[in-house]
């Protein structure tokens, strides 16, 4: 399994910008991850936070009327992606690099039959006569387990349901082979029965295809059920990475904590009067990215914070086994309760 | 209880026609609440959950009288509300206010904050010019807010703040009933917490009554004191929220709980089995228990007898006949 070992995808000091009437935002302020072969990688984070953008970022599809990739560098089975041209690009969008949405009605085409739809992609991509290629929409319909392939390849996607519908874009993402996946909240809109369904189906096509996957969501949940190693997100900017099991046996990050304790959790036992606990709350608000944020960028809701953390950006420090955080108060957080 | 509950619904039946064809005829109906009856006491929270298409704020629409029930009984603090033409329904809003999910889209952009707020006082004769603004003010720092944003524009405030607006709008004219839909799942989780932990030191305070709707298992085990499970316009099992999520009855409860994710890891091992198959269309939804086609336990009976909400032991409300009064609380075997 030689192929196996290295990185497929390395982000390094990632930054983009976008021009607004207010100034220009800084969505994604100096963020860096790999991705590993075969690897499921969460980016975790709030809306503003730069996961979806990083995620465009790499794809290349910031809109170059009102944004761009300021700094830094994108690389994809070491080719660098962020001066490639656009031809060689749309080559490398849909086929080595693929990517599902949130909602899937958005990015179908209403008026193409979902057979038409994988197959243009598998033609476009692979180069196969059309035939072949709808015998492909057909064996790939059938492995995402749409009951009744072979029919649901002549239908539109408004005759499908919310979780049919991710399922051929699963299909269509997956058709050529890609080696990463990146799927932006595939599951937010859908409901919790359908969106167990379709975590279990991507995990298991990812032990069959061995695509990456870089999955991107607001939800601590989805992150703890299908990912190996996490990002999380404040900001723009990278606060902390960790295993999965790390990061929730022991986030280090205040503002992990925060979000941890934030939420209101299932897996706890009630007691016995099933008094309702009191959720810790964040206090105040997420900093305007239009503003250079000189210190870290959580220091004026945090709890920890010192006068250094409000002027000097705290460097990304290694605790060990691959756990990394960005805080300067590191050693009074770890020795706080949970 | 010696209290009589606040809000009592009994057999609410909600149909929306389908029409089609050349003449656009009635050709069927939309079964959206399908004979449903819960009450809600003073200071309580009801949850009610399901996945789309359920019923559940069809239900929060005609409890609030926003849609006329096609049957059923609907009776607030005493006095039943079902068949009061809107005229006559007027004096009773007071009594019964909501919380949206996206409460932008129920505010006027023109309007101060404090002049939206301040309205209801004004509609109901309870209060006017100064003392208004006073009530408001009050209002304002009660949900959090700074009393001088009250000259503010609704889109100068940030979601989680305009959720306080919200609230603070429902509050003002004093309810016994807040029918909140969804208030928090448009909320990111850090600004979650501040609006669930203030909705629950409100009730505290002011002995409100909740009909809380969501999607979201775990927001619903937080604030709920009881929960009612819905699916495809019928309760199928209802009970406090402890024995549902300690021993849920229905196996629709089960799959629900089941699907949830959770924030650990560890758990992912333990997944048990997830229910397959889409959730049929209410507009025509299977005979029988509506969850049988997806249900493992089905029996034969299943598909043709809809099962009745029954009190299995106390307080614990379910509709399955694998579920008898007095039955093994147990794990069912799949048929």
């Amino acid at each position: 399994m030689s192929a196996a070992v290295g990185n497929i995808l390395e982000v390094r000091d990632l930054q983009t910008q976008f021009n607004t009437l207010d100034g220009v935002v800084r969505a994604v302020d100096g963020v860096s991850f790999d991705l590993a072969r075969g690897e499921t990688l969460g980016i975790v984070g709030e809306s503003g936070c730069g996961k979806s953008v990083t995620a465009l970022s790499i794809l290349r599809l910031i809109p170059p009327e009102t944004g761009r990739i300021a700094a830094g560098s994108i690389k994809f089975e070491g080719e660098e992606l962020t001066t490639l041209g656009e031809e060689a690009m749309k080559r490398l969008r849909g086929h080595r690099i693929s990517m599902i949405f949130q909602e899937p009605m958005t990015s179908l085409n209403p008026v193409l039959t979902v057979g038409t739809q994988i197959a243009e992609n598998v033609v476009r991509h692979m180069g196969v006569p059309w035939r072949a290629a709808r015998e492909r929409s057909f064996e790939m319909l059938d492995l995402v387990r749409i009951a009744d392939a072979r029919r649901r390849l002549d239908e539109y996607p408004h005759q499908l349901s919310g979780g049919m519908r991710q399922r051929v874009m699963i299909a269509m993402a997956l058709s050529c082979d890609p080696q990463v996946l990146i799927a932006d909240e595939p599951t937010t809109a859908l409901d919790v029965t359908i969106q167990a369904q379709i975590l279990q189906l991507m995990l298991e096509l990812k032990e069959k295809t061995g695509t990456a996957i870089v999955l991107i969501t607001h939800d601590l949940g989805v992150v703890a059920e299908t990912t190996e190693r996490v990002v999380v997100m404040y900001a723009g900017r990278k606060v902390e990475e960790a295993p999965v099991e790390a990061l929730f046996e022991e986030p280090l990050h205040p503002y992990t904590r925060g979000l941890m304790r934030a939420i209101p959790r299932l897996d706890i036992e009630a007691d016995a009067a099933g008094t309702r606990p009191r959720l810790q709350e964040i206090p105040g608000l997420v900093p305007r990215l239009t503003q250079p944020i000189p210190g870290c960028a959580f220091a004026p809701r945090c709890g920890f914070a010192t006068g250094r953390c409000a002027v000097e950006p705290p460097p990304l420090v290694d605790v060990g086994s691959g756990h990394t955080v960005a805080c300067w108060e590191i050693d009074r957080v770890r020795a706080s309760a949970l | 209880m010696t209290e009589p509950p606040v809000l009592e619904v009994e057999g609410l039946v909600k149909h929306f026609p389908i029409h089609g064809g050349l003449l656009q005829r009635r050709i069927g109906a939309v079964k959206a609440v399908d004979g449903v009856s819960f009450t809600i006491a003073r200071g309580e929270t009801l949850g009610l959950v399901g996945e789309s298409g359920c019923g559940k704020s069809t239900i929060g629409k005609t409890v609030l009288k926003l849609v006329e029930p096609t049957a059923g009984r609907i009776v607030l603090a005493g006095e039943d509300i079902s068949s009061l033409k809107p005229g006559a329904m007027w004096a009773h809003r007071r009594r019964i206010q909501t919380i949206f999910q996206d409460p932008y889209s129920s505010m006027n952009p023109r309007l101060p904050s404090g002049t939206i707020v301040g309205e209801p006082l004004e509609n109901f004769g309870l209060s006017r010019g100064r003392e208004t603004d006073d009530r408001v003010a009050r209002l304002f720092e009660r949900v959090g807010l700074r009393p001088d944003a009250m000259r503010k524009y609704a889109h100068e405030f940030s979601g989680g703040q305009r959720q306080r607006l919200g609230i603070a709008k429902a509050l003002s004219v004093n309810p016994d009933v807040i029918v909140a839909d969804e208030p928090v799942s448009a909320l990111d989780v850090s600004v979650q917490a501040q609006v669930l932990n203030l909705l629950i030191d409100l009730q505290e305070e002011f002995r409100l009554a909740y009909l809380f709707i969501s999607h979201d298992l775990a927001v619903m085990r937080h604030i709920s004191h009881r929960i009612a499970v819905m699916y495809l316009g019928r309760i199928v099992e209802l009970t406090d929220k402890r024995s549902l999520f300690m021993r849920p009855l229905h196996p629709y409860t089960e799959a629900l709980l089941s699907a949830a994710t959770a924030p650990d890891p560890k758990r992912r091992r333990q997944r048990k089995r997830i229910v397959q198959g889409d959730v049929p269309s209410p507009a025509n939804p299977p005979p029988g228990c509506h969850f049988h086609t997806r249900c493992p336990y089905a029996i034969a009976e299943c598909k043709v007898i809809a099962p009745p909400l029954i009190e299995v032991a106390e307080g614990h409300h379910v509709a399955c006949l694998r579920r008898p009064v007095g039955g093994d609380p147990g794990p069912l075997s799949a048929s």
